[in-house]
């Protein structure tokens, strides 16, 4: 009898455990450390403001690195808006089914500029890795762009 | 590399005379760490091959593009457009997420497929996405995407293969030794790495 409510505690911690892992999600990299968020069309709508500064940041997953899930671009909280995090490659990997999940993401804001070939050809391999059915429409990059992602340091990704 | 037999040369029963039995040593270690590497070598190498042409090709996943037509989703409220698109394309199923990179584009999230549709002209594409089975966990494991316990698996795992270089130059003794044709077959396995630091680095 006491075996046997032995192994039901145990059972129970079990699920306990699993059920709360499965709440906090899978984390990838270094712990988050900040306490506040950040939201996405904050940094977006003024850019200069945050870059080198740490932040945090949560939305849906909705693209991953197709070949070494070296970065993800998260939605954000307005429409239309994403973000790239992201993070050297093999240091955290994130998995491909990770689309459409919710992420909580922590790294350093870089805002950069390039120019138009440079933003020209990411544009391309982009386009070219994404397969999308849009016309790819080179006059948007004229007069280049400004290139704002974070430097990935620690991600929670919860479903 | 493991059950290393003595053919082409005589096993030392080890130098005796010195009090160590080197090379009886060198066997039995050579032999039974071979035995133990077998498993993570294959998949290592295998997992190898197929990362090393990520270039070309996904080693971890299968992604497939399919597309299709719908009718147009047009003059649809925001809060209307998932259950819209979710109509016209038959699903009956609750997309994990949806997003909308601009305001032509509707994306719906499922486990393993994303739809991409063209709310203008009613186009889909369907971007499914499997694991390649057992590759995909070689990788993981080769990558050590699992970090934690698994880094420590790897050292032993990468000590066990230095072992194994090491105790396979003293299996054998005589004219396959490593004083004779062994010596020059592992000059050989240099040039690689003088050919990289000559023409590639």
């Amino acid at each position: 009898m006491t075996r046997i409510r032995m192994a039901a505690c145990a059972l129970a911690l079990l699920a306990i455990t699993a059920a709360t892992a499965a709440a906090q999600g899978k984390a990838y990299g270094k712990p988050l450390t900040l306490k506040e968020k950040t939201p996405i069309s904050k940094i977006l709508a003024d850019p200069h403001a945050f870059a080198g500064k740490r932040v945090q940041v949560e939305g849906t997953i909705v693209e991953v690195c197709e070949e070494r899930g070296c970065w993800i671009n998260i939605a954000s909280d307005k429409p239309f808006e994403k973000i790239r995090f992201k993070v050297d490659d093999g240091v955290i990997v994130f998995p491909l089914d990770a689309k459409g999940k919710k992420a909580i993401a922590e790294g350093v804001l870089s805002v950069t500029h390039l120019t138009k070939e440079q933003a020209m050809k990411q544009a391309l391999e982009m386009h070219k890795e994404r397969g999308t059915m849009a016309k790819f429409d080179s006059t948007k990059y004229l007069k280049g762009v400004t290139d704002i992602q974070i430097k990935g340091e620690g991600a929670r990704v919860v479903e | 590399m493991s059950g290393a037999s003595a053919e082409g040369g005589t096993p030392d029963d080890g130098h005796r005379s010195h009090g160590i039995p080197w090379r009886r040593w060198s066997i039995v270690l050579h032999r039974d760490v071979g035995y133990l590497a077998v498993a993570l070598t294959i998949a290592y190498a295998i997992s190898g091959i197929a990362v090393n042409h990520i270039a070309d090709w996904n080693p971890n996943y299968r992604v497939t593009k399919t597309f299709t037509t719908v009718e147009p989703i047009a003059a649809v409220a925001p809060n209307d457009l998932v259950p819209v698109a979710m109509q016209h394309l038959k699903l009956t199923e609750q997309p994990r997420s949806s997003f909308q990179p601009d305001s032509n584009t509707l994306q719906l999230f499922y486990k393993g497929t994303t739809y991409h549709v063209d709310l203008p002209t009613g186009k889909v594409m369907m971007e499914a996405t499997r694991a390649r089975p057992v590759l995909y966990e070689m990788n993981q494991l080769h990558l050590n995407h699992s970090k934690r316990a698994w880094t420590w698996i790897a050292d032993v795992y990468a000590l066990a293969l230095l072992l194994l270089a090491i105790t396979g130059l003293f299996v054998l003794k005589g004219k396959n030794g490593i004083t004779q044709r062994g010596g020059w077959l592992t000059a050989a396995g240099f040039l690689p790495i003088v050919y990289w630091l000559v023409f590639l680095r």
